[in-house]
């Protein structure tokens, strides 16, 4: 498979808040490499404020990374020109959480998703008005839909609008962060069948940005755990769930409620809570609440290494 | 609070020990006159020169400080006690006293401030003691209103709620929790008023309206300085520049407070999410903690009335728990919220009664409700940082919660603080006690909360989506910390949420909602095993499973609370919908042992 978005060694650190910028950087993200694959969905799952928003982000190029660099079919987003970057931005689209601040109250939905074809002038203006029909007609709603405003759809409605928003400019790269966890579970479903189908109809590869475990093994190819801005363990979802190595990962899916307790994981309770990212442990940032943990941890970072099924930890077996 | 701005506190401090050491400086008199010398320049005896009758002016201008900043200081103070009461009193009792508060204040709004202090001061005569309630008269309007405008948002934060949670009365709620709440605006209100008062007062004494000759004062200074203009331009100079650097350390004082006391992130209002869901039952009870029967929530809408909550039952034994778990509009939260006697304004019950160990809380007055509340009965809310009060000590809030309850001496209930602290697993409790609500994670932080709900020894304690905002793993920690508090205290653990996994981790029972009604009640691992509501049954499949099928949806969407279905709520989105559906309303019937269920054809093939 070749590879449609790649990223190296990506680091972003947020300069810290206060008066002349006193205390410490926020380390949002640090030394993260990945890649996606044309028609392939990469779930990327992790705790609040483990970063991975922040990777999404970077991966659109809407913020500029502190290190490393992204690659998007073979061109670097630092360097490209602002031209071609506009055509790259037309290709990368991205899908927010909140189906109700996400879409602007005052402009018919139609408006919306057209903006989409405006901005990067894509189609004759007479022709816009069916592409936009169009486009509701694939997301499940029905083309007169376009001259309502966004308070006259639920929750799982305007979802599917911010959805064929993002697709109005015929990406192939779709960063998904969080789309369905501000939905009730019936709706979640829907709209998590309508990613499946757009993807496997359109070949969108995608960035599955999510907090819920059983969803993004539905969901995703592969999968990444993120915890204090790094990826611990990386690898197909049947392997990483089946068989998780790093100790983090283990205990996520442990800690995860399940319908069926009697067939869950033995609980793995982790002690304390996550370390502030503005002052991560030295060594490996999980050891604070690793079970496993040695002096050895304390002393550098166990670099994420494997074939196809990546772990960073000094003990996986 | 950040950094205070020490720099102009000190400038400011200066001006005012130096006004107020004027009678022992040694300074030469300020009113004698010394005619001879008039308009003399600077010399050894008179440092700054003499004026227009040889009054000595270093004196007149320190003297004229005096008068200055205490004009300006009782007429800010007097305007913030009066300003504030009305604010507070308003927007807190709101109805009339909302009405005669704020209105009042809009007509005084409609004068130019100069224009009604002109008024005034004609019409009483000019002087200090006129001045004094003529400045406080023209700042009142700007302290009732940001008073106002902090009480009015204070309202609506779920630490207030909380408060009343606690069984607080309004009085304690005004003074203990929304005043700290709205202490930072009013402190730069103040500043600035006083501020403002200098200048005002300089102003109308300039003109003759204000302090009355001989006594000295900077506006009689630089009137009296303008007709000598030509002669002695200097006499100009010392009370303008007096003026301006007062002024301007005032407005730096005024900055640097705004920016200490600015709200911390953890201020952030949450909008409550009112329409949530309840509860089933129908079992047998001799012993039920809460025996609820029957509840029906009116609510008033500009469309007419709805109901979002009809005909529920249910019960709740001690060392038991019952989820309550629904979709977002189900009723779950209206539900705990009628039972706690907490519902909005809009909101009644119509019907029903709801027992706590044999005492109806629908029929209780609001004086016993207060005093079950945070004792006998006890909740724990989604967003514990907005329902802890972000002013206090951790330490500090969870005695009060003892002492709201149980008189007892301060140090007591510090220690029992610090034992319950200990008991909900916070590490260190012993500086936690004195950490702020920001200080803390939001783990930690529905620990605090959890730790305070159990305080008084709750019989029933209520847990509306109490893990909702948490990560797993610390989602995992508070779960196991709930189970062992109900068991180890025989709590009736009423726990509210939209989680399918979670009410399988945590419920004995759990009994479903949808759009207002009790669909299906009994033993958690029953219902989910096999399920007899269709809207059970399709809510199970649209859960995803790791090692399951993918999750399926359930097609359209819930009725509106003004357009419910004539026949079964659910048949619209139901597979198994036959036509009597769409016409007969189904009853809660038993369907086995300790379960019941709302639908027709449960047990047709
Ligand atoms: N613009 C910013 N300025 C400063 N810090 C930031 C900024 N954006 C994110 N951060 C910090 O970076 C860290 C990672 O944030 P990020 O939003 O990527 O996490 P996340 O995994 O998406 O969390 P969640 O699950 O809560 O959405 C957090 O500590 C966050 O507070
Ligand atoms: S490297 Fe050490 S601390 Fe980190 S996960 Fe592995 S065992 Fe735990
Ligand atoms: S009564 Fe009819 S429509 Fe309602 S749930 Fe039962 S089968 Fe479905
Ligand atoms: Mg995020």
């Amino acid at each position: 498979m070749s590879a449609l978005i790649t990223a190296t060694g990506l680091t972003k650190h947020f300069p810290a808040g206060g008066f002349l910028g006193r205390g410490r950087a926020v380390q949002a993200v640090t030394d993260v490499s990945l890649t996606v694959a044309r028609g392939e969905t990469l779930g990327l799952v992790g705790e609040s404020g483990s970063g991975k928003s922040t990777v999404g982000r970077l991966l659109l190029g809407l913020l500029p990374p502190s290190a490393g660099h992204v690659t998007f079919d073979g061109a670097d987003l630092a360097t490209a020109r602002a031209g071609d970057l506009r055509t790259l931005r037309r290709r990368m689209q991205l899908v927010f959480q909140d189906p109700y601040g996400s879409l602007d109250p005052r402009r018919s939905v139609g408006a919306q998703i057209g903006d989409a074809l405006s901005i990067h002038a894509l189609l004759p203006r007479a022709d816009r008005a069916p592409r936009v029909a169009a486009l509701l007609e694939q997301v499940g709603l029905a083309p007169d839909h376009a001259a309502r405003y966004p308070h006259q759809f639920s929750g799982g409605q305007r979802q599917r609008i911010g959805i064929a928003r993002a697709l109005a400019s015929g990406p192939d790269f779709l960063v998904a962060d969080e789309p369905v966890s501000a939905l009730d579970v019936s709706v979640q479903a829907q709209v998590l069948a309508l990613l499946a189908d757009l993807r496997a109809r359109l070949g969108l590869a995608m960035l599955f940005i999510s907090h819920d475990l059983p969803v993004v093994r539905h969901l995703a190819d592969r999968v990444a755990v993120m915890y204090l801005g790094r990826i611990m363990e990386e690898g197909p979802v049947a392997a990483v769930f089946a068989r998780p190595r790093h100790p983090y990962t283990q205990a996520l899916l442990s800690a995860a409620p399940s319908l069926h307790p009697e067939r869950r994981r033995t609980r793995i309770l982790l002690q304390g809570e996550p370390p502030s990212p503005a002052n991560p442990p030295s060594g490996c940032v999980f050891r604070t609440r690793c079970p496993l943990a040695s002096s050895d941890c304390a002393h550098a970072a166990p670099p994420l290494q494997g074939a196809g099924h990546r772990v960073a930890c000094f003990k996986a077996e | 609070m950040r950094r205070l701005p020490w720099t102009p506190i000190a400038a400011f401090a200066l001006i005012v020990v130096i006004a107020l050491l004027a009678p022992w400086l040694g300074l030469a008199n300020p009113v004698s006159m010394d005619v001879p010398h008039r308009l003399a320049g600077p010399s050894a005896a008179h440092w700054l020169g003499q004026d227009e009758f040889g009054r000595d002016v270093f004196a007149r201008l320190i003297w004229g400080a005096r008068v200055s900043l205490s004009v300006a200081v009782a007429a800010a103070a007097l305007a913030c006690v009066v300003g504030t009461t009305l604010g507070v009193v308003g927007g807190f009792l709101r109805g009339i006293a909302e009405i005669l508060a704020l209105r009042s204040i809009d007509v005084l709004l409609c004068f130019p401030p100069l224009l009604l202090a002109l008024l005034v001061v004609t019409l009483l005569g000019p002087g200090a003691t006129t001045l004094i309630p003529v400045l406080a008269l023209v700042y009142l309007p700007g302290f009732t209103r940001v008073a106002y405008a902090g009480v009015l948002t204070a309202r609506s934060q779920d630490y207030v709620e909380a408060m009343r949670v606690l069984g607080a009365g309004k009085s304690r709620i005004m003074l203990r929790t929304i005043l700290p709440n709205i202490g930072g605006p009013l402190l730069v209100q103040f500043s600035l008023a006083m501020a403002a008062a200098v200048v005002l007062e300089s102003g109308l004494s300039f003109l003759g309206l204000g302090v009355v000759p001989p006594a000295p004062s900077w506006g009689l200074m630089i009137g009296a300085a303008r007709a000598t203009m030509t002669q002695a331009p200097l006499l100009l100079l010392w009370p303008c520049l007096a003026l301006t650097a007062t002024i301007l350390v005032m407005n730096a004082l005024c900055d640097g407070l705004r920016d200490a006391v600015d709200p911390h992130p953890a201020y952030r209002p949450t909008a409550r999410r009112l329409l949530d869901a309840l509860a089933p039952g129908l079992l047998p009870t001799p012993r039920a903690v809460l025996d609820l029967r029957g509840l029906t929530v009116e609510i008033d809408t500009p469309h007419g009335p709805i109901h979002p909550v009809r005909d529920v039952s249910l019960q709740v034994f001690p060392g038991e728990t019952l989820a309550i778990v629904g979709e977002s509009g189900s009723g779950k939260s209206v539900t705990s919220l009628a039972i706690t006697g907490l519902l909005p304004g809009a909101a009644r019950v119509i019907s029903g009664a709801a027992c706590l160990d044999g005492t109806d809380l629908l029929r209780l007055s609001e004086d016993r409700l207060r005093n079950l509340r945070g004792a006998a009965m006890a909740m724990v809310f989604q967003d514990p940082g907005s329902s802890l009060n972000p002013v206090h000590r951790i330490g500090d809030q969870i005695a009060e919660a003892i002492i709201a309850h149980r008189p007892m001496p301060r140090a007591q209930a510090t220690s029992a603080a610090l034992a319950l602290l200990q008991r909900v697993g916070i590490p260190d409790p012993a500086r936690r006690l004195r950490a702020f609500p920001h200080e803390l994670s939001g783990g930690m932080r529905q620990r605090v909360m959890i730790a305070i709900a159990i305080a008084n020894g709750p019989r029933l304690l209520i847990a509306d989506e109490p893990t909702t905002a948490l990560d797993v793993t610390i989602q995992a920690q508070v779960l196991d910390l709930l189970a062992d508090l109900k068991r180890e205290r025989g709590l009736a653990l009423l726990f509210i949420t939209h989680s399918l996994p979670v009410v399988a981790e945590i419920a004995d029972r759990v009994a479903v909602m949808y759009a207002g009604e009790i669909v299906e009640t009994g033993p958690t691992a029953e219902v989910f095993l096999n399920p007899r509501h269709p809207y059970t049954a399709a809510l199970l499949r649209s859960a995803p499973v790791e090692d399951g099928p993918a999750p399926e949806g359930i097609a359209g969407v819930v009725p509106p609370p003004t357009a419910l279905p004539p026949g079964c709520i659910f048949a619209p989105r139901c597979d198994r919908a036959a036509p009597v559906c769409t016409t007969t309303h189904p009853a809660l019937e038993a369907a086995g042992e300790g379960r019941a269920v709302r639908c027709i054809r449960w047990n047709q093939p």
